[in-house]
């Protein structure tokens, strides 16, 4: 299929214009697969990625890129049900998923 | 809505900040694109019309007023999709965005512009995105 998305890195620039992810430690809610996840992960210290979506989960830990491994805990998770961990997060990030 | 904000708020650390993505109320555009001309086609619509996006803006609005958070800054920017076809975009949208459909007259439109002879052509639907960051209060 002939479609692509963001070619521009539109997304990415916005992001990073917003926020240092530098050793962050980062929930993000509504990660899908992942396509966001990866755009700021490589800065972060550790990322708890969240969505309701098991197959969309089932994804992005197979995507994950190896070196990326554990910093990264995805859970199949609605914001509600979600269970916190004793530490809190420096920053949670919507991501299209208010 | 407003519950979610307000359980991110226990989750961030008092000096956090959380940060929101999600698209503009406006309907993203369909243009044609013709070698270096660019041409509307319409509008790509989505069941709901945007409400859900509007209803994240007043959440937001919500916790604001209650002094969980702080707006810090926030902008826009566009997310642009291309698609070689109208059938790759009409498959896309099945397969990815189940909720979205293209209104007969922009669909008539946009196939009229890509039966054109040139052949550097393609489908642009362009979406504008909010984004911002807010501190925990």
């Amino acid at each position: 299929m002939a479609v692509r998305i963001d070619p521009e890195d539109s997304e990415t620039k916005a992001l990073h214009e917003l926020a240092d992810f530098s050793g962050r430690r980062m929930l993000e809610i509504g990660c899908g697969d992942g396509r966001l996840t990866w755009r700021y992960a490589d800065r972060a210290a550790q990322i708890v990625a969240i969505d309701p979506d098991a197959d969309d989960i089932t994804t992005a830990i197979e995507d994950c890129p190896a070196h990326l491994r554990d910093r990264i805990e995805f859970r199949v998770s609605r914001i509600e049900d979600f269970e916190p961990p004793e530490e809190l997060f420096d920053l949670a990030l919507l991501s299209w998923s208010l | 809505m407003v519950h979610a904000l307000e359980k991110i708020h226990r989750l961030i650390k008092p000096a956090g900040a959380l940060i929101d993505i999600h698209p503009s109320t406006e309907p993203p555009s369909i243009e044609i694109r013709l070698r270096d001309r660019f041409i509307a086609a319409g509008w790509l619509h989505e069941t709901d019309d945007g409400i859900e996006y509007e209803l994240a803006d007043q959440a937001l609005a919500t916790v604001m007023a209650s002094d969980l958070f702080a707006l810090e800054r926030s902008g826009t920017f566009g997310f642009l999709l291309y698609a070689d076809t109208l059938a790759d975009l009409q498959k896309y949208l099945t397969e990815e965005w189940k909720d979205a459909y293209i209104d007969d007259v922009t669909l008539m439109r946009a196939e009229e512009l890509m039966s054109s002879i040139e052949r550097d052509r393609e489908v642009i639907v362009h979406e504008t995105i909010r984004i911002a960051r807010f501190a925990r209060k």
